[in-house]
């Protein structure tokens, strides 16, 4: 187990923690995905790999810790709130640093759309392996990760940077 | 251009699909399709550019994020120390779990190294030995809990190479750096390497960053990683 769990460990926490934005948060939530692994061995076929079912598990317990902390908040989505607090883009952009201001573009993205960026760009997973994390069409992965990447579009052109596209 | 592509719904088909292009996950006959359509077409080339774009600084931001710490292991174990066991579940798990990686973490596999799927098979037999052996051999019911490092020290980079990199000048490039390659090649051409056994402070590792990315001809993309 400790063999599988330093395999996936980087990622899975890395993609927790990119949704939660705390990381004794994401610790805690990738030890249970793991002992959901450890408990269900039984039960698993082969229908998908084990890295987009611990990618799925990982984002159904982060979604659901995002809830809670909505529901427990007063304030519109703390997620939201924290975003607010990094570094501007257009700031970061007068800095010379264009990869740092899409960066930070992208942090500034929603969950639900830096989520299938991550998945795509950062865990090279394909349309049929979002869709199964996601829970989601074939098709909406690609509608969805197109309105994504718009969405990037126009951040950047806030801030100073005119990809020319959409 | 622009407008021809957005009304034409074969051309924004293939434009959907640039992103999994750059990553190197698409089927064979998806990839031949946008090979095709590249061809001929300076707009989505551009387009595919900007995917790649998209996807150096996601890598970069992901892998500037921390790993996690020993804690994240340690309680792990020790909840399955907590868990009751049955030995119908442990048999089920002895019979079902191992043949159940050895299937399904191929898939892992970036599409491109056929040989490094051999090695990913060999690798599950052992994550399917070491997990069923933990399950089944704890005689007296109790598992080893000792943190483990979650990294290596040392200091970080994921790089890719330029396309037409000569082997020759790859292998210059980890003798003049003294680096080791800890993970991939990945499907989108990533490796992860490792320049140093100590971690380097900001402005060594800034100095260091431009020194490889001035090998233009040798180097498409680097950025430090954790």
């Amino acid at each position: 187990m400790q063999t599988l769990f330093s395999r996936h460990q980087m990622r899975v926490f890395r993609f927790v923690l990119r949704m939660v934005r705390d990381e004794s948060v994401a610790e805690d939530m990738i030890s249970e995905v793991f002992l959901d692994l450890w408990r269900q061995a039984d039960r698993f076929e082969a229908r998908s790999s084990v890295s987009t079912w611990l990618l799925a598990i990982a984002r159904n317990k982060a979604l659901s810790a995002l809830r809670k902390r909505r529901e427990a908040s007063l304030e519109e989505g703390v997620a939201e709130a924290i975003e607010d607090d990094a570094d501007d883009p257009a700031v970061i952009l007068q800095k010379q640093d264009k990869g740092a201001a899409m960066r930070a573009c992208i942090d500034r993205l929603s969950v639900e759309h830096r989520e299938v960026i991550d998945l795509v760009y950062y865990h090279e997973t394909s349309v049929e392996e979002v869709a199964q994390i996601v829970g989601i069409p074939e098709n909406t992965v690609k509608t969805r990760l197109f309105h994504a990447r718009k969405k990037l579009s126009e951040l950047l052109q806030a801030a100073g940077i005119d990809r020319g596209w959409p | 251009m622009t407008e021809t592509m957005t009304n034409d719904p074969k051309r924004s088909e293939i434009e959907d699909l640039l992103p999994w292009y750059a990553t190197g996950r698409l089927s064979a006959g998806d990839k031949a399709r946008v090979e095709q359509a590249l061809k001929g077409d300076a707009e989505l080339r551009r387009r595919l550019d900007l995917a790649r774009e998209e996807m150096d600084e996601t890598i970069s931001g992901n892998e500037r994020l921390p790993a996690p710490s020993p804690r994240a292991l340690d309680k792990l174990l020790a909840g399955m120390d907590a868990e009751p066991r049955s030995e119908p579940v442990l048999a089920a798990a002895r019979r079902g779990f191992v043949g159940w990686l050895a299937t399904t973490l191929a898939a892992l596999a970036p599409r491109k190294l056929a040989y490094a799927a051999v090695a990913a098979l060999a690798l599950i037999a052992v994550q399917g030995a070491v997990l069923t052996g933990l399950v089944v051999t704890g005689g007296d019911g109790k598992f080893d809990t000792a943190s483990a490092p979650a990294v290596v020290p040392g200091t970080y980079v994921m790089l890719s190479f330029a396309p037409d990199a000569k082997a020759s000048e790859i292998t210059g490039f980890f003798r003049r750096y003294e680096a080791a390659v800890i993970d991939g090649p990945r499907a989108n051409g990533f490796y992860k390497v490792r320049v140093g056994e100590k971690t380097l402070p900001k402005s060594e590792l800034d100095r260091l960053l431009e020194r490889i990315k001035a090998e233009r001809n040798l180097i498409g993309f680097v950025a430090p990683a954790n």
